[in-house]
């Protein structure tokens, strides 16, 4: 990046590009004593082409290297991009396999919203074991997910047309017995560390995002909902077992550092019960319709849509006749949110102190951003 | 406004200024725009059809048919209907004018879109590479004809 000038009396700080908090990503920050006056985000330094190299796979290769976008959530992403082959190509999915892509999803957003959670209560310097709780915690999700596809952590375990294997025998069980663990543990998250007054004063008030600012720059995910707008594809646009699963939109009005936090936390709420209730009444029935290895797409354009931890995921993809997609479009909600982060310290005061607190309230993965 | 609704509602206003508007189905609606006229037609749909969220920006080369296409990804908060707004350009001079005065946020995909396509925005306030290096000479890596090949200045 050839760098923008810099304003007189201002000093920049280069923060990165090695691993700063989460990912590689510099950040230039122009403060004039400890008020930071400009925000520049470097990105790219995990650039992979990865549109490119979708354009250069038939349509199943594509699914293992989209999955190295964001190694946190991969099953949503991964999710994403099945559904957009699934539409453009005319595959019928079975009831069973939309409720176990489901439950999957939840699992892995879980995941995702853990590390952020444990992420930030590192940033504000105070909590260092709240992190390694939450990595702690995140094996039980693990577990279960390695019980489930073979994976820790990338999965590759829904194919167009259904998923890879069905859930093992008792499985519905140990589901149950790991949402219990973790509501005991969601109880001391809440003491240990939103109800704790270290915390409070480093969060509450820090970045405020008024609604319609968030709502102009772009914002998605747990950004826009902590600043008190009820937007989730999951249910604007139910797609997998969503329609049927009961939850509600989790929004938060204090649009701070702090709301954003709480936003996390409430969906994990959320993304429990979903969990539970998939367990306890999954349907019965096939796993997956067959989809033929070499399949030859029409001409045609198709946007999906879902909702990954970070936010909202778009998928264009473009066909032409032939084996692989013509072009795939990534939209990721990282690079939506860095806007925004660039832009906060002109909305609201921040201190170099800030920085690390407000960017982990961003939750950025800049592997998604990059692509 | 259901996507029949709103597509009825801007073929009939802007009749001049677009060359399509279609539904591609539920909750997608796509318009692609002369690019002439194209910001007038964003800002119309800022104001008056309530796309207010920026949601992304991209380019798509058809090089058989010497175009380019620029497309913006909108969404309307209220109505939850996301629309593609779309300028053909012809692959010789893919030149439009900058979309970051009507959503500021468009700024980082327009980057992007210059970097990997070579199209040029007119007017954008802070044109440098978002995410290649600032030394890559190589092309534009996401044209048909891109061989993979870093180049020589």
């Amino acid at each position: 990046m050839s760098e923008p000038t810099i304003t007189p009396d201002l000093m920049r700080i280069s923060w990165g590009p090695q691993h700063p908090m989460s990912g590689q990503t510099r950040i230039l920050l122009d403060v004039d004593g400890e008020k930071v006056h400009k925000i520049i985000a470097d990105l790219g330094f995990t650039h992979r082409g990865i549109e490119k190299i979708l354009e250069n796979r038939s349509f199943l290769q594509g699914i293992v290297p989209i999955e190295r976008m964001v190694m946190i959530d991969t099953a949503n992403i991964g999710l994403g991009y099945v559904m957009a082959i699934e539409e453009s190509l005319g595959i019928e999915v079975p009831e069973r396999a939309h409720w176990i892509r489901s439950l999957v999803c939840e699992l892995s957003r879980i995941s995702s919203h853990l590390y952020a959670f444990g992420l930030q209560a590192e940033s504000t310097g105070y909590f260092p074991a709240v992190f390694l709780w939450t990595t702690t915690d995140r094996t039980v999700l693990l577990d279960l997910m390695e019980e489930l596809t073979g994976a820790r952590f990338s999965y590759n375990f829904f194919l167009p047309g259904g998923v890879m294997k069905d859930l093992t025998e008792g499985f519905e069980d140990r589901v149950i017995e790991g949402v219990q663990y973790l509501r005991k543990r969601f109880e001391d998250y809440w003491t240990a560390m939103i109800e704790n007054i270290v915390f409070e004063a480093r969060c509450n008030d820090v970045a405020v995002l008024k609604p319609e600012d968030a709502i102009r720059l772009g914002a998605t995910g747990p950004v826009l909902r902590g600043s008190g707008i009820s937007i989730d594809v999951r249910k604007d646009e139910p797609y997998a077992a969503y329609g049927d699963l009961d939850f509600e939109v989790i929004t938060e009005s204090a649009c701070d550092s702090m709301a954003r936090t709480k936003v996390r936390y409430r969906e994990i709420g959320q993304s429990l019960n979903m969990m539970e209730q998939v367990a306890n009444e999954i349907p019965g029935g096939p796993i997956r319709t067959r989809f033929p290895l070499f399949t030859r797409s029409k001409p045609g354009e198709v946007y999906s849509r879902v909702e990954t931890g970070r936010g909202e995921m778009g998928i264009h993809m473009f066909t032409a006749v032939g084996m692989n997609p013509y072009r795939v479009k990534i939209n990721s909600p990282t690079l939506r949110n860095m806007y925004v982060f660039e832009r906060l310290c002109e909305l609201d005061e921040m201190l170099m102190a800030d920085v690390p607190v407000v960017i982990n309230s961003i939750d950025p993965w800049y592997l998604d951003s990059d692509r | 406004m259901s996507e029949a609704e709103l597509v009825e509602a801007i073929t009939t206003s802007h009749a001049e200024q677009i060359e399509s508007a279609e539904v591609l189905r539920s909750q997608r609606v796509s318009v692609v725009v002369k690019r002439e006229v194209f910001l007038e037609v964003a800002e119309a749909l800022r104001d008056e059809y309530g796309f207010k969220t920026p949601s992304a920006a991209g380019g798509l080369d058809y090089p058989k048919e010497e175009r380019m296409q620029m497309i913006y990804y909108l969404f309307n908060p209220d109505s939850k209907i996301t629309l593609t707004l779309r300028v053909d350009l012809p692959r010789d001079d893919p030149t439009l004018p900058t979309l970051t005065g009507v959503w500021e946020a468009m700024s980082f995909h327009e980057r992007e879109a210059h970097e990997m396509f070579g199209i040029e925005f007119e007017g954008h306030p802070n044109m440098i590479p978002l995410l290649m290096p600032p030394d890559w000479r190589g092309g534009y890596p996401l044209r048909k004809d891109f061989k993979g090949e870093a180049g020589e200045e």
